[in-house]
């Protein structure tokens, strides 16, 4: 039989670096669930996307227990992390820039499709940049769209 | 290590772009709400003026109020730990609360009053450890407990008769935890030591026949160079807190360092890895 779900909870903790502080404490601890458990979990599954801001959802049950689902990252830190350009392998530091390409918008538009309000890639890609916008992230070069005009 | 909480008012459309921004400051965790956005920092990490500088950057596009105050840290898993279930592994270790009655049946009984730490037995992980601590040597040999939690692992260390104790975690609350859970399983001689830090803070001089260390695949990946210059020659090293996915990551780097592989052992997808010099 299929265990009694008592509620949820949405968060958003950054990747491999779930400790029982707020909010995760008072959040699952207020329902009685095992804290540790959840950031020891969170962590083991999150080590290639550490310090990536990623919303997770708590399913917990009568029981006590619970099982979480990791989304995707908001657009928003996906364009973020797109402005850090790696310098090279011998050289791990990044150096932050305010511009994003096409390229870029499009694979941040592919990755975050699913929760996107619209039905085409093009359409994403606008919103997506839109948001770059408001953020003061330009984008560079020709949209896709613009390139046979 | 106490929080701030900031507690931001603003419009859904700006909720994604502050949380990026705020991350980008060293903010670690977020709530929505309904007016719009908490997010986490350390209250070391705190920064007034980076933040009303960071808000008036959208404040021109969008009305944005804030507030914020300090939270002290407190036991928020109180209510999970006054009502756990002892652990048993195998038929000879039994870990149990001072409220759990005792039973005579088993060999070595761990008493664990976790206070937000990581270590009750309840995690594959330490259930893993624990396992593959039952059958190795321990009798009068000198164990290292990276990133020991409640104290757990070493406290079973001494309790297969290990002689000299080194324990230590980066987190303060661990740290205090694991010298209350030695006193209640009375390990309270000279020869067992706690300490807050990492594996760098450990004299580099000193040896040990075992290490144990259940952290995370990253962690374990940056420090296993260091662990295997701190084991004796035929001594064990084992290393837990990954998933079975990350193991051959964990045994190229480890074999790379020198020890020789020995066994691998998992539960519900996470592994345990025991190495020997």
């Amino acid at each position: 039989m299929a265990k009694e779900i008592t509620g949820y909870v949405k968060l958003q903790v950054k990747g491999g670096q779930a400790n029982p502080s707020p909010p995760i404490g008072p959040a699952l601890g207020s329902k009685g669930l095992n804290i540790m458990e959840f950031c020891k979990q969170f962590n083991g599954r999150t080590q290639d996307k550490m310090g990536m801001v990623l919303p997770v959802v708590i399913t917990y049950y009568k029981d006590k227990s619970f099982d979480f689902v990791i989304k995707t990252p908001p657009a928003a830190i996906l364009l973020m992390e797109a402005t850090k350009l790696k310098k090279g392998s011998a050289q791990p530091n990044r150096t932050k820039v305010s511009s994003v390409t096409w390229d870029q918008v499009r694979q941040i538009t592919e990755t975050k499709m699913p929760d996107l309000n619209c039905f085409t890639v093009d359409a994403g890609m606008k919103m997506i940049a839109g948001t770059a916008r408001s953020m003061g992230i330009t984008v560079t070069g020709k949209a896709p769209w613009e390139e046979n005009n | 290590m106490n929080h701030v909480e900031l507690q931001l008012t603003l419009s859904p459309d700006y909720t994604d772009i502050l949380m990026a921004e705020l991350a980008e400051l060293g903010y670690e965790s977020f709530v929505e709400t309904d007016e719009g956005l908490h997010a986490y920092i350390l209250e070391e990490d705190f920064d007034e003026t980076q933040l009303i500088s960071l808000l008036a950057k959208y404040q021109a596009f969008s009305a944005i109020g804030h507030s914020w105050k300090t939270l002290e840290r407190v036991n928020w898993n109180e209510e999970w730990e006054r009502s756990y279930e002892p652990i048993e592994v195998g038929e000879a270790v039994r870990v149990r609360a001072l409220f759990h009655a005792p039973d005579e049946r088993f060999k070595y009984e761990l008493l664990i009053t976790p206070k937000m730490s990581f270590g009750t037995g309840h995690h594959e992980t330490t259930w893993l450890v624990m396992n593959e601590q039952l059958s190795l040597p321990h009798q009068n040999l000198d164990v290292l407990d990276v990133g020991c939690g409640t104290g757990i692992l070493a406290i079973l260390a001494r309790k297969l008769g290990a002689k000299r104790l080194l324990a230590f975690d980066i987190d303060e609350w661990a740290v205090e935890n694991t010298r209350e859970n030695f006193s209640l399983n009375s390990i309270t001689d000279s020869l067992a030591e706690v300490f807050q830090g990492t594996i760098t803070d450990v004299q580099p001089e000193l040896r040990f026949g075992g290490i144990l260390a259940n952290i995370n695949r990253n962690i374990l990946l940056n420090e296993i160079k260091t662990y295997v210059q701190h084991l004796l020659p035929g001594g064990w090293l084992v290393v837990s807190g990954f998933y079975e996915t990350d193991a051959p990551d964990i045994i190229q780097c480890t074999e790379k360092e020198g020890l020789i592989f020995e066994r691998m052992n998992t539960r519900n997808q996470w592994a345990t890895v025991v190495f020997k010099s």
